[in-house]
């Protein structure tokens, strides 16, 4: 049985509190994991900067190791980028466009039963908000989903941590309006256009750990994220030449590994 | 919070005059218990936990709002 060990470190990027990482373990950066626990961050919604950490582990007895003993060398071989089944009822993979609101006249039922929905929750919760309404901009879909977007003051709170409570409010949301509807709610709720900001953040963040597990020769592992989140990531590494993408891990603590290839 | 649970609950069961959610307040400690009839636990449940969970999540939200903390128990 080989010993493994493991630090966390932090930095003011990725790259720093890895080298801090491998120093405080004396050893190769090949024979580590590499886990992104917090993206550096420039601070979101006025929380202020976020410093990068890491925790890296070593895979192998604490002496450098050669590339092939990677954790995943036991595995079956991933399918190239894996697309999870995503529960029907989970989080969706639409979002919002930045439009135009669309007016009540415009609206379907599904649409109106889902703001109405939405207003009794916000009001029942004690928040003060205001719902626009867009619809999904996407291409080959027959039907664009409504996007409820959540405008108000101090609304983090309805965000959560890693968007836990904006899923929570919109798993309650959907499951109330289908029940009323008798049909699936073709509905996603987002909080000042929060998803959308995810989103963008998750495509640089997969773009950016798929360079970095190319140049380790290593396996990256990202922090556990929901099925919406680790969905983004496959697909934007769907096509990528030199890596392939598979989720590893049970329930919340599923997160997706980046693995190069081996040529 | 009392309100939100009984909203959502009632929106969830088939037999909404069966919802009874009692609020207890110890310190700054607030229990919510949700009673609904036996056929209707499972509504209120969900398929390992979900709807119960994603309730916690929402009042827990309006106790913070209070400086509380918030327990629900479906009994």
């Amino acid at each position: 049985m080989s010993e493994t060990r493991s630090v966390e470190t932090s930095g003011a990027d990725i790259e720093t509190a890895i080298e801090l990482g491998l120093k405080q373990l004396s050893v190769s950066r090949e024979s580590v994991i590499v886990e992104i626990l917090e993206e550096p961050s420039r601070g979101l919604l006025g929380l202020g900067a976020r410093q990068a950490h890491v925790r890296l582990t070593t895979a192998a007895p604490p002496r450098p190791a050669p590339p092939t003993s990677t954790i995943q060398a036991d595995v079956e071989p991933p399918v190239r980028a894996m697309v999870e089944d995503v529960d029907a009822d989970e989080d969706d993979d639409l979002l919002p466009d930045g439009v135009t609101p669309v007016g009540e006249a415009d609206m379907d039922e599904d649409a109106r039963v889902g703001v109405a929905t939405l207003q009794e929750l916000l009001a029942k919760m004690q928040i003060d908000a205001e719902i626009m309404v867009y619809r999904a901009q996407v291409e080959d879909n027959e039907a664009p989903p409504w996007v409820l977007q959540i405008h108000g003051r101090d609304l983090g709170m309805l965000i959560g941590r890693r968007g836990e409570t904006l899923s929570a409010l919109q798993y309650i949301t959907r499951l109330i309006a289908s029940r009323e509807l008798q049909r699936r709610a073709n509905i996603v709720l987002d909080v000042e256009g929060y998803k959308s900001r995810r989103e963008q953040m998750l495509h640089r963040l997969a773009e950016r750990m798929a360079e970095q597990a190319v140049q380790m020769g290593r396996t990256v592992a990202l922090e556990p994220m929901s099925p919406y989140e680790r969905r983004i990531v496959h697909l934007t590494l769907r096509d990528h030449p030199d890596v392939i993408t598979q989720s590893i891990g049970e329930g919340n603590h599923r997160k997706v590994t980046i693995i190069p290839h081996r040529r | 919070m009392k309100e939100l649970v009984e909203y959502i609950a009632k929106s969830l069961v088939d037999d909404p005059s069966q919802v009874m959610v009692t609020e207890i307040s110890r310190g700054s400690t607030t229990t919510l218990e949700l009673e609904v009839a036996q056929e209707d636990m499972g509504r209120v449940i969900g398929k390992s936990g979900r709807v119960a969970n994603a309730m916690r999540v929402l009042v827990r939200v309006v106790a913070a709002k209070h400086g509380r903390r918030v327990n629900l128990d479906i009994i």
